[in-house]
Formats: structure tokens, C-alpha cells, sequence
């Protein structure tokens, strides 16, 4: 969902709120519930760059769900909603999060669906993938240090090169500068 | 008998001229004494009573224990051991103590299972005895339209291949049983249970393909071809003398890797490229084993474990690279790399000696009694990408760390090279051509050789 089109749908909340007082007995009018305003916050995400290495892509992201798996899920979910500066996409296939936790040790495990055999070809392309992930939850997610892939619920052991049977720390030199 | 009794009084001999704590063990050919001390085995002596050759390796600073095809490393200090190149948890460390490394029951048990081997606390005291085979496969031949098939049913394992001419071996980490007898049929002349390994006899000409697991049911695919249209070509068991490289052509078989624009495969020009620098290293006076000689389908685990196996100098993995966007171009190296939180994490663990992730601080402690490698596989990895960097027209990536799985386990420098992008038009000319090939064996073969230079100038030196 865009931006604009959740500013919309703000607006269009709180007009229907203030349409939808019901008369009270006496004739007089309930105190209207002052909707909370929408709190914004600016999010970092991480998308494959030109050069091969993830650029950083801030957006702002209206009533981000607090630090926990929630928070872990808001931030997947806007990763696979894709860039909005025309970056490919992170994840390049119809991903759908399942799933996501997070332990007492900082990990976070994120479930997704697998992707398609072909889907991902060569070093490059998979740590594209994988560390776009990682680097999006760590930089948003206070208290999450490293992340793990799942897909479709069970752990992989690779996806063709890099061992993702544990959870990975963000690598800074994957990022550009 | 007189051969047993003999060694045997040697044994209790000496035990009682220095006094050693013992444990006796009752294996296939009679009690054996071996060092124990508060519950805790001489791992070496105990691996050393099924017949296992054991060594210790001072460079990687572990020891090594070998029996047919099946190999174990384990370090002092560390909780978990390398079975035939991956990594496995024990369930408790191994500690030096008076220069022998010592593990209770549970770890011994881990380590022995690894071999083929169990022990156990029966009514006659610690019983050392061979694995029963426990699950029972069948092995059956299927034609499809890309050819003939061995299909064996009954198991998830993913055995190690060794083929040779006439004849394919799978080797099971832990042995099974057959349902049945192997009967042949067409290409398949018979088979037979040896120990771990299953022996399939095959019609003159006929090899291995390629392999791969299935699942649903679980089950492992031999495709086979002919032997003019695939060489492969097993690595030599034993050790040569002098210094040893292993290249690893990446992906083969099934795993085609990357595509090019026409098709091109990262698995024919990784083998092409590996071929060549094999061909320059020995020319140069560097024995050089190939992961594979030939389109074969080989597990990551298994690349690292024959490098293991033969205790080689340096391991070197080959790949082609892949991008979406066709703009990137150039080659990278890597080597494996240990994270910074990871590590403080481990120590922060060891110094409380509390839970934690036991999986992350036993893998760190692994890493840090690799420490040494870790430095060298750097310098091995700068030495490549600095060859590459001279190459004319080729972009430097530079030297990067990631976890690889081909590069978990290795005890020796090991990297990572990616000669280039098949997605990008400019390198997908020099992967693909002839002469681009060779120039990128020649580069590759300049830096293992200026890296084994240097190594040697080093030791001289006392460095």
C-alpha cells in the first residue's frame, strides 16, 4: 500500500467517525472517541543496488507495529511490497510471509514461501536475497542481531551457496556505501 | 590367540609400569585397555580399536580419524566434528589434558558412530561393536526419456558416490541393509553390501552421471551415462607426497548453476576452468585433484570432505556468478568469514558457561580453533583477487567473507572465486571462449602458486 493511499485512508477514517455519532436519549450528542492520530515512522530497507551490493531505501510507514515479531512482520511485509524508487525486487518470486518470531537471544526467524527452482542463480543473486532480509529486519527490529531464513517452514540448509542453517548477522560490506 | 595375547600383555604391561588410569572395552577381538580418567576416554586409543587410522594434523591443530571411506576431525577445545566434511555436534567437548584429548562415553559414541562403530555400557562393562544395518533399502532401475536411472528406496541419506569404471559405490553415513538381493537388469549387472558402502556393478562403458535425493518417498536417484560421455574420475584415496591442491568445480550433475544468455552453463565453464588450473599447477610441480573430473552431481559437504580427506594445502572453489542486473561484471573472492557479534557472543557464553545458543558458540569455538586457517584462507583469497585485479578489462569485486557451506569444515586455507558474471555480456565472452578460459586458469594458477610461495617463505622464517 502506498503511502498516499494510507493518508487517504486516514482521512477517510476519521471523517466517518465524526459521521457516525449516535444521537443520545436526552437529544444531546455523544463526545465523540478522538480517533489517535496515525504515528509515522521512517523505516530503512534494503534492495538490490546497480552494483551488486544493497542501497538503503527509507520510507515512511504509518502505526509500525512495536519491537517483536510484529515488527518483524511489518518490515518483511514492506520488503516484499517492493521498492518505490523502481529497484528490482528483493525477493524475485511471489513471496508471502508465513511466518515470523523472534527469541530471548535476538534471532529472528522469518518464514517464507519457497522460492521457485531457477528463481535465484549465482552468488551475487543469492545474497541479494538473503541479506536484503537480514540487513531490512536488523537496521528496523531493536533487539534483533542476526535473522533466519525459513521456507515454508522448515529450515534450508543453502539455497545453492551460503549456509543459511543458522541465524546470519548483517554484513556492511554487502551494503553500498 | 598368540597374536591377540602378546599385545595384550604388552598392553597390561605397561599400564601397570607407569600406572595409567584404564577402562576396559570389550570389542569383536577381546578386552582392550584404553586410557580413561574421571569417565573420560583417550579418544584416540578408543577410535584406534575399530581399526581406524588416526592422526593429528599440528596445522590444522586436529585430529583426524579415518576408516575405508568414512573420516571424522575433532579438535581439543571444541564441541563439535567434522563427519566426512560436515559439521556435527557432540554432546560433550573434547579436552586435552596431559596431550591427550579426552571425551566422555556420549562423545566417544558420537565420534565411533561416525566410523560405523557403537559403544555401550552393557552387563559385561563398555562394549565396542560394529553398526547393524538399520534401515533397508532396495535398488531397482528405471528408464525415462533422459536415460537409465538407480533408484534406491528405503533411505534419506545422501551417500558419497565413488565410481570407477565397471563399477558405482554408495557411501552411506550410517550403514543400511538390503530389503533384497540386487538382481540384474540391463546396465546393472548386481551389487553387493562391503561394510558402509554399497557396491553396483555396472556394464562395461556405463558410469555415473549425475545423483541426486528425491523425496516422497525418500529415496536416491544414480543417473547413468556413458563413460565417452562422462569421465569422472574418483579422487585418490591416499595422500601423495609433497604439497596438494584440491580445485572444486563448482555445481555438476543435475545443479546446473547459472545460466548464460545462450544457454551457457556455470557448471561446464567452472569445470573448464578448473581443468586448466589444474593442468598449469601440475605442470608447475603441484599435485592437483579435482572435486570432480567430469558432468557429476557432488553434495557441498562432500567437496570439503574430499579436500579434508586428502589434508590438502589449499582448497580453492570455482563458480561463475549471476545478477539481475546485467551492469555488474567482474570477479569476487571469498573466504569464510566468523561474525564479530557471533564471536562476542561465544565468549561472552564460554566466560558465563551458561546456555546461550549452543550451536553458535560451538561453532565459534570451531572457528576460533581455526583461527589460523581463517588467516591464511585471507591471504589466500587476496592473493587470487589481486591476479584477477591484473587481468585486463576485469572489474575488481574484491575479497569478501560469507558464510559458504563449501567452506564450512575446511581444514586447510580455503575460497571462493567467482571469475565473473554470465550476465553481463562483457564477461560472459571470457567465461565462454577458449582463450578467456585459459587466461583465467593462467591468473588462478599464478596466485595458488604465489600463495603457496609465500606459505612456505613464511614457515621458513619462522613467521
Amino acid at each position: 500500500m502506498s503511502r498516499h493511499v494510507r493518508v487517504a485512508a486516514a482521512v477517510l477514517a476519521t471523517l466517518v467517525a465524526a459521521c457516525s455519532r449516535a444521537p443520545r436519549p436526552d437529544g444531546g450528542t455523544a463526545p465523540a472517541a478522538t480517533p489517535e492520530p496515525a504515528v509515522i515512522s521512517a523505516v530503512t530497507l534494503f534492495f538490490p543496488g546497480e552494483d551488486g551490493l544493497l542501497e538503503r531505501e527509507t520510507r515512511e510507514v504509518a502505526d509500525l507495529a512495536a519491537p517483536g515479531p510484529a515488527r518483524v512482520r511489518a518490515i518483511v511485509a514492506e520488503l516484499i511490497a517492493g521498492s518505490q524508487q523502481g529497484r528490482p525486487a528483493a525477493l524475485p518470486w511471489a513471496a508471502t510471509l508465513h511466518a515470523a518470531f523472534v527469541d530471548r537471544a535476538g534471532n529472528a526467524f522469518v518464514d517464507l514461501s519457497a522460492p521457485p527452482e531457477g528463481a535465484i542463480e549465482g552468488t551475487a543473486d543469492e545474497a541479494a536475497v538473503v541479506y536484503a532480509v537480514v540487513e531490512s529486519v536488523v537496521a528496523n527490529c531493536p533487539g534483533v542481531e542476526r535473522v533466519q531464513l525459513l521456507f515454508d517452514g522448515s529450515e534450508v540448509a543453502t539455497l545453492g551457496h551460503l549456509d543459511l542453517s543458522r541465524p546470519l548477522a548483517p554484513r556492511p560490506e554487502l551494503v553500498a556505501p | 590367540m598368540r597374536r591377540l595375547i602378546l599385545p595384550l600383555a604388552a598392553i597390561v604391561l605397561a599400564l601397570l609400569a607407569r600406572g595409567a588410569p584404564a577402562e576396559t572395552i570389550l570389542t569383536p577381538q577381546g578386552p582392550a585397555e584404553v586410557y580413561a580418567r574421571g569417565g573420560q576416554f583417550d579418544l584416540v586409543e578408543v577410535l584406534r580399536l575399530t581399526g581406524a587410522e588416526v592422526l593429528f594434523a599440528p596445522a590444522a591443530g586436529s585430529y583426524g580419524a579415518v576408516l575405508g571411506e568414512r573420516e571424522v576431525q575433532f579438535t581439543p577445545g571444541g564441541t563439535l566434528a567434522v563427519v566426512d566434511g560436515k559439521l556435527t555436534a557432540l554432546p560433550a567437548p573434547v579436552r586435552l589434558v596431559d596431550g591427550r584429548p579426552l571425551g566422555n562415553a556420549a562423545t566417544a559414541g558420537t565420534l565411533l558412530g561416525a566410523l560405523g562403530w557403537t559403544l555401550r555400557q552393557g552387563g559385561r562393562g563398555w562394549e565396542l561393536a560394529a553398526l547393524a544395518g538399520g534401515e533397508r533399502v532396495t535398488v531397482s532401475l528405471v528408464r525415462d526419456a533422459g536415460g537409465t536411472l538407480l533408484v534406491v528406496r528405503g533411505t534419506a541419506q545422501q551417500p558419497r558416490i565413488v565410481a570407477v569404471p565397471g563399477q558405482v559405490g554408495l557411501l552411506f553415513a550410517t550403514p543400511v541393509a538390503l530389503a533384497e538381493p540386487i538382481r540384474p537388469d540391463g546396465e546393472l549387472l548386481g551389487g553387493e553390501l562391503l561394510g558402509p558402502q554399497l557396491v553396483l556393478r555396472l556394464k562395461q562403458g556405463v558410469t555415473v552421471a549425475s545423483s541426486y535425493p528425491l523425496a516422497d518417498p525418500p529415496r536416491f536417484v544414480v543417473r547413468l551415462g556413458s563413460e565417452s560421455q562422462v569421465a569422472v574420475e574418483p579422487i585418490a584415496a591416499g595422500r601423495p607426497a609433497g604439497t596438494l591442491v584440491v580445485l572444486d568445480p563448482g555445481h555438476g550433475g543435475d545443479d546446473q548453476g547459472a545460466h548464460g544468455p545462450g544457454g551457457e552453463l556455470e557448471k561446464d565453464i567452472t569445470l573448464a576452468v578448473a581443468r586448466a588450473t589444474a593442468a598449469r599447477l601440475q605442470a608447475a610441480g603441484v599435485t592437483t585433484r579435482l572435486t570432480r573430473d567430469g558432468d557429476a552431481g557432488l553434495a557441498l559437504a562432500e567437496r570439503t570432505a574430499l579436500a579434508n580427506r586428502l589434508q590438502a594445502d589449499a582448497f580453492v572453489s570455482v563458480h561463475a556468478n549471476a545478477y539481475r542486473g546485467k551492469g555488474v561484471r567482474g570477479a569476487e573472492t571469498y573466504y569464510m568469514n566468523v561474525d564479530a557479534s557471533d564471536a562476542d557472543a561465544a565468549a561472552a557464553a564460554a566466560a558465563e558457561n551458561v546456555g546461550a545458543a549452543p550451536d553458535t558458540v560451538a561453532l565459534i569455538l570451531w572457528d576460533m580453533a581455526h583461527v589460523a586457517n581463517l588467516n591464511a584462507s585471507a591471504r589466500l583469497a587476496r592473493s587470487i583477487q589481486d591476479r584477477f585485479n591484473e587481468l585486463q578489462g576485469i572489474k575488481d569485486r574484491g575479497v569478501r567473507q560469507a558464510p559458504f557451506v563449501v567452506l564450512t569444515g575446511a581444514t586447510m586455507p580455503a575460497a571462493l572465486v567467482e571469475v565473473g558474471f554470465l550476465s553481463n555480456p562483457t564477461d560472459v565472452k571470457r567465461l565462454t571462449s577458449a582463450s578467456g578460459q585459459d587466461e583465467l586458469a593462467r591468473v588462478l594458477a599464478e596466485a595458488v602458486l604465489a600463495f603457496l610461495r609465500d606459505r612456505e617463505a613464511a614457515a621458513d622464517t619462522g613467521r
